[in-house]
Order: C-alpha cells, then sequence, then structure tokens
C-alpha cells in the first residue's frame, strides 16, 4: 500500500511522527513534490478565497500526488496539553475533500493530546482498523513515530537545515532494512549558510511559511546571503515556556505559542540586529501575535518589519523592504557602535531609537 | 541649455512617473525630468535620456549613474547603473541631504506610500503599505479624472473648502461610494475635495504610519506632495509644520544620484558603467518566455539591445540570468563609445 503525504501545513511540523509511524507498519509513504507553480494554481483554484495560503497550498499538494492508494490527512487537534492547533487544522480533511480526485481515497486520522495518549492511541485504532493493522501493531508504530517525531525535534538547532532533515527522514521510510532514528547517517553540513555574517536576524514565523520557499519567494535563502538567520522553530521548549510570563492569559494556540515565547527570546536578545515576522494574508492567531510582538519590539527599539504574503510571484515588492531593511539594519548598528539602543530618553510607543 | 559640465544621473522608474535628474560635481541640481511611466519604462527611459541630450552641452559627460524604483534593475541594464538601490534608502539620502536634520519623510508615489524615519541622517524605522494601493496617487488621479478636474488643480481646489465633508477612507473603494453619495446629496466639490484629503491622510497616518515616531522637520515628498490639499490636511493632523523640498517629485531620483556619486566619488579610478547618452536611439526590446526546465515555469524576461541579449531575470534557480554574461553581451557594453555626444 501506498499512501500520499501532501507536503504542506502539517508536513512541517509533524511529518517525522507520521513517517515513523507508517515505516513501522510498512506502508510506503509518498510525499508531494515541493511547491511548484502548478501546485499553487491548482491549489489557488480548488479552496475558497476565504482562506490562507498555506490551505490554498495544501490543496494545490493533494492534487500533485499521483499514483497513490490514497491520500492521508490527518486532523492535528492537538499537540500538546493546553493547547490547539489553528482551527484550519481542524478542519482539515472535511474543508479539503474537494480538492482532492475522485477515484483516490482519503484516511484521516485524529490526534488529540488534549485528552491524553489514551484517546490518541484509540484514535489511531480507528486508523489501524482501515488499514488492517491489530491494536498492538498500532501502539508499536505509534512509539516509533514519536521517537522519531522526538529525535528530529531535539536536533533542531542553529546549523539545522530544514530540508534535509526532512529528505533524511524520507530517504529512511525508503529503506527496507530497519534504522533507528539515531542512527539516521545524514551529516548536517558544516558549510550550512549560518556563518560568520556580521548581521544577525531573526525570522519569525509558522513553519509551513518560513520553510515553503516558493510561496515566500526565497526569503529565507535571501536572507541567508546577508545576516546570520535565527529561526523560532530552533528555540527549545523550556525556553519557549520562559518567555511567556507577562501575558495576562495563556495563549492556546500551539503555534502562535512557539511564535510569541521565542519571539519574545529573541526580542529581548542584544546580540539580534532585527526581526522580521512573516506571516500571510488573513492568519486569525497572527493578528494577534504579531501584535503583541511588535509591542515587545517596540520596548526594546529593535529594527522590525512585518512582511505579509499572499499569492504573490511577483519579487519586487518583497526584494525593496528586504533591502531596505538591511540597509537599515546595518546602518543602524554601525550608529549604535557609539550610541546605546537601549539607553534613556526612547520613546516607547515606537521602534524608533 | 546646460554647461558642459560632468554630471552624476540619478533614475527612479517607478510605476507611474519616471524621473531623471542629473546632479552637478559641485552637489546642484541641474536638470530634472519628470515623465509618466504609462507602461512602458524602456520607451520612457529612453525617451528621457533624449530628452537629457539635447540639453546638455556636447562635451558634457555622465560620470556615474544611480537607479531606484520598481524598474530599478531595468533602468539599471539599460543605462548601466554604477548603484541601484531601493526606494526607501534612496529617498532618505536624498532628504537627508536637502536637510540634514530631517527626521521624518512622508513619502506617497503613484502605487505605493511610505514613511521613513531617519535619526542623525540614518534610516531608523520604516514602513511601506501592504497589500493595498488605497490613498495612493493613482487613486486621487482616478477621483480627479471622475470628477472631471485636472489633478493639478485638485489640491488648490481642495483649499477652498469651507467645510470638509467626512469621506470614508479605510478603504478606495469604500471611498469612492462615500464621495459619490456625498456628491448626490448637494455638497460643494471642494468640500468633498478637502474631506478626501482629510480621508487619505488619516488612512495613511493609521496605516503606514502606525507605531512610528512622528516629528519634526518632517518632510513630505513624492508625487502627491505636490497637492495643497494633503499638505494642509497632514499639517493639520499632525500640528506640525509639513516641509515639500523644492524637488520634492524626484527625490528618490536625486537620492540614486547622490548613492551614484557616493559610489563614484569614493573610488576614484571607478569608471562610470553608463552606456552613454546615444542609448535614446539604440533599438531596445524586451521578451518574455515560459521556461520549461521545471514544474516552476518561471516567466523569464528578456531584454535584448539590437537583437542581443543584454540581461535576463525572472527565473528562480538562476539559470537564464547567469547565462547572460557568459554568452554575447559581456565585454560589448564597457567598449562601447563611452559618451556619444
Amino acid at each position: 500500500m501506498k499512501i500520499g503525504f501532501p507536503r504542506a501545513l502539517f508536513y512541517f511540523d509533524y511529518f517525522p511522527f507520521w513517517a515513523g509511524f507508517f515505516y513501522h507498519l510498512g506502508i510506503e509513504v509518498e510525499t508531494s513534490p515541493p511547491t511548484h507553480r502548478q501546485i499553487m494554481e491548482d491549489g489557488l483554484k480548488k479552496t475558497s478565497d476565504e482562506t490562507c495560503l498555506p490551505l490554498k497550498l495544501l490543496a494545490g499538494h493533494i492534487q500533485a500526488l499521483k499514483d497513490v492508494d490514497a491520500i492521508f490527512l490527518p486532523r492535528m487537534v492537538s499537540m500538546e496539553e493546553n493547547t490547539y492547533n489553528c482551527p484550519k487544522f481542524l478542519g482539515i480533511p472535511e474543508s479539503l475533500l474537494s480538492a482532492v480526485p475522485p477515484e483516490i481515497p482519503v484516511l484521516s486520522a485524529v490526534i488529540n493530546w488534549r485528552k491524553g495518549q489514551r484517546q490518541v492511541l484509540k484514535d489511531l485504532r480507528v486508523l489501524g482498523m482501515q488499514l488492517g493493522k491489530s491494536g498492538a501493531e498500532i501502539h508499536r508504530a505509534f512509539l516509533e513515530g514519536h521517537e522519531w517525531q522526538q529525535h528530529y525535534q531535539d536536533s533542531r538547532g542553529r546549523k539545522w537545515d530544514f530540508e534535509e532533515k526532512m529528505r533524511e527522514i524520507e530517504y529512511v521510510t525508503r529503506q527496507t532494512q530497519k534504522i533507528k532514528p539515531e542512527n539516521f547517517s545524514m551529516q548536517v553540513s558544516e558549510n550550512h549558510q549560518n556563518c560568520q555574517k556580521d548581521l544577525k536576524i531573526t525570522l519569525i514565523g509558522h513553519s509551513y511559511l518560513v520553510q515553503e520557499c516558493y510561496a515566500n519567494l526565497n526569503l529565507l535563502q535571501r536572507l541567508r546571503e546577508h545576516a546570520e538567520v535565527n529561526l523560532i522553530q530552533h528555540v527549545e521548549r523550556e525556553d519557549v515556556e520562559a518567555h511567556l510570563s507577562g501575558l495576562r492569559k495563556k495563549l492556546f494556540w500551539s503555534h502562535a505559542k512557539q511564535i510569541y515565547g521565542a519571539g519574545n527570546k529573541f526580542v529581548e536578545d542584544p546580540t539580534i540586529d532585527g526581526i522580521i515576522y512573516l506571516t500571510c494574508f488573513g492568519c486569525g492567531t497572527d493578528s494577534m501575535v504579531q501584535e503583541l510582538l511588535a509591542q515587545k519590539v517596540r520596548k526594546h527599539h529593535k529594527p522590525y518589519m512585518v512582511i505579509t504574503l499572499d499569492e504573490h510571484t511577483g519579487e519586487a515588492g518583497l526584494v525593496t523592504r528586504l533591502e531596505a531593511f538591511l540597509d537599515m539594519v546595518e546602518r543602524r548598528k554601525v550608529r549604535e557602535g557609539y550610541v546605546s539602543a537601549y539607553g534613556e530618553c526612547l520613546d516607547s510607543h515606537s521602534n524608533t531609537l | 541649455m546646460l554647461g558642459n559640465d560632468n554630471y552624476y544621473l540619478g533614475a527612479d522608474v517607478g510605476s507611474v512617473s519616471t524621473n531623471l535628474v542629473l546632479l552637478s560635481e559641485k552637489n546642484e541640481v541641474a536638470l530634472t525630468l519628470y515623465l509618466r511611466t504609462q507602461g512602458r519604462p524602456m520607451q520612457t527611459i529612453q525617451e528621457g535620456i533624449k530628452v537629457l541630450r539635447s540639453k546638455i552641452g556636447k562635451s558634457a559627460k555622465i560620470i556615474g549613474v544611480g537607479t531606484t524604483g520598481s524598474a530599478r534593475q531595468l533602468a539599471a541594464t539599460l543605462l548601466g547603473a554604477d548603484v541601484i538601490k531601493n526606494e526607501i534608502t534612496a529617498h532618505a539620502v536624498a532628504a537627508s541631504r536637502v536637510n540634514p536634520s530631517v527626521q521624518t519623510i512622508l513619502e506617497i508615489g503613484g502605487q505605493d506610500s511610505k514613511i521613513i524615519i531617519l535619526r542623525d541622517g540614518v534610516v531608523s524605522d520604516f514602513a511601506m503599505n501592504t497589500v493595498c494601493a488605497a490613498g495612493t496617487g493613482s487613486f486621487l488621479d482616478q477621483q480627479a479624472a471622475r470628477l472631471g478636474i485636472p489633478i493639478e488643480e485638485f489640491g488648490h481646489l481642495a483649499l477652498e473648502a469651507a467645510s470638509p465633508v467626512k469621506i470614508a477612507g479605510r478603504c478606495s473603494v469604500f471611498a469612492e461610494s462615500d464621495m459619490i453619495h456625498k456628491q448626490q446629496l448637494g455638497h460643494a466639490l471642494p468640500d468633498i475635495l478637502a474631506g478626501l484629503c482629510q480621508a487619505m491622510v488619516r488612512n495613511y497616518l493609521n496605516n503606514v504610519g502606525k507605531n512610528k515616531d512622528i516629528r519634526g522637520p518632517i518632510f513630505f515628498q513624492g508625487g502627491v506632495a505636490a497637492n495643497p490639499g494633503i499638505r494642509k490636511a497632514f499639517e493639520e493632523e499632525l500640528g506640525q509644520p509639513i516641509i515639500v523640498p523644492e524637488h520634492f517629485g524626484v527625490m528618490g531620483a536625486l537620492g540614486a544620484a547622490y548613492l551614484a556619486q557616493e559610489k563614484v566619488g569614493r573610488q576614484s579610478e571607478l569608471r562610470t558603467r553608463f552606456r552613454g547618452l546615444q542609448l535614446g536611439d539604440i533599438q531596445f526590446n524586451a521578451r518574455s518566455f515560459e521556461c520549461s526546465g521545471c514544474a516552476n515555469r518561471c516567466e523569464v524576461v528578456e531584454i535584448l539591445q539590437e537583437g542581443s541579449i543584454l540581461a535576463r531575470w525572472g527565473d528562480r534557480c538562476g539559470k537564464w540570468a547567469n547565462a547572460v554574461g557568459k554568452g554575447t553581451y559581456k565585454g560589448k557594453s564597457q567598449e562601447g563609445e563611452q559618451q556619444g555626444a
């Protein structure tokens, strides 16, 4: 059996779990190719105009999956206690059924950690029945998936490259002999772009925007040509938790929590020269979190810019903003060499010096 | 007719206008040209160069070229630019050269609007309009045309308003329907125009100017600065005097010229890459094709000079763009007559 897994939305955070899960069950997983123009166009045609770009891309990826026995669209409700994924994750698969080619069946599974591991396993067993797997097999597959996910999350760090990591996982899933996550062998490339650059920029945003290099017009790569880039995805969970204080109410969206907590850490880090917030048009959680973070940034007078993505393919707007931002950060950095950015007589309603 | 000096050329090729500035070595603005781009940037640049050539002395020389604006890449290819800069930096450089103490720049152009905050002559913060072009020059143009008044008179009429009406400013579509309602109720034209100016300024300050620390001296530049109605609305809203610099309409081009001067002036041995004033008469063509190398099907643009390829862009992988220098083009540009008088 071959299952199609779209390279979009939940892929960017949770693919390792599903890869390990299906690998254990001996089910082949085929991912759709990295986003290209046709995928984007197909996605735009099959979704409601009201929804966000990442979901439209997902619809495109679904259509790009050919020659598979089923398309897998999990409903990832919650990944840890007290948090939810964005409502658009919760509406999957129903909200995307119109994009699925009629001859291909859809497989789904609910993942809801709010109700604990027992419920997760129970829901996975429902999937197991459709796949003809026993409860015990599902349990072991769950553990393997969990291990893969853990390994993946632990490996996130400064020299880590998302695409390489994903290639590694996809490579392992195609091997017949069993390989344990700790023996996933592809070396982390040392010559990664993240070496010796004067500027340190943090790129904040959902994984499915930051790592989606077609839709974000190669923003990450463009930035890396000029600066050392830090991503919020690399920040440890404890670090995120530690920087959530000061909020009057807990953030219960998991991505929003990661973005705000990790973002906060970078805002407070004096070695970071500038922060770029990448969002997409119509994102509900970002509309709140971006503003919360912007307020923090202004208190620290850091250069800050929001880039809003939609279906643009023209690069001029992005390039202009990026160039101007980097020019500004560079020149400010030179000037702050002798004027403290954190000194007095600063206005906390502006991120101007 | 200008003298036979050496000049720096700044070109700002935007969506609505193409501006050229000649800056003398003594930092004097010798010539400014404001042309409508009308969707044909290449022809407009060439036209501009022709005008330029007819106005300067036979032995005058261009010793440095800077380009900016949304078509800066295209302009740079055509002209042979020494420096290519984004509009924000260009505007900031120009303003701080004109007045080193300037702290805020309000810039409203044809399709975009921006605010630039400077401290000690350095850009400290900026913002550009995001997804929508409401409240930019094109919208004013369109409304002026709808009301049948020349855009030049728009502002002056607005100043005659006795009691400006309130116009919804969030979106230009709303603004337009609101204006029509007011007009049908019988409000005077100046009152409606003044109301529109206020709505635009409100919208600008709420969107682009959000959370910015606007301090004086404040410069107002870009094509819309020609409109005294908007200027007055800004002054009322901000409670501070607004300075419209002499060359407000071509500040981007002026900034590009200053940047060219900085670049070329610093390295005296550096010779400009300017392709010569005869380029007004050369046949340039642009064509585009869809690359079929991969599923991205990039739209590649090719700029041709009399049949040979000058530059390409638009491909994500860079294989077309990079192939140019290795082929027919390289060497040709620098050899050609530097100044065809």
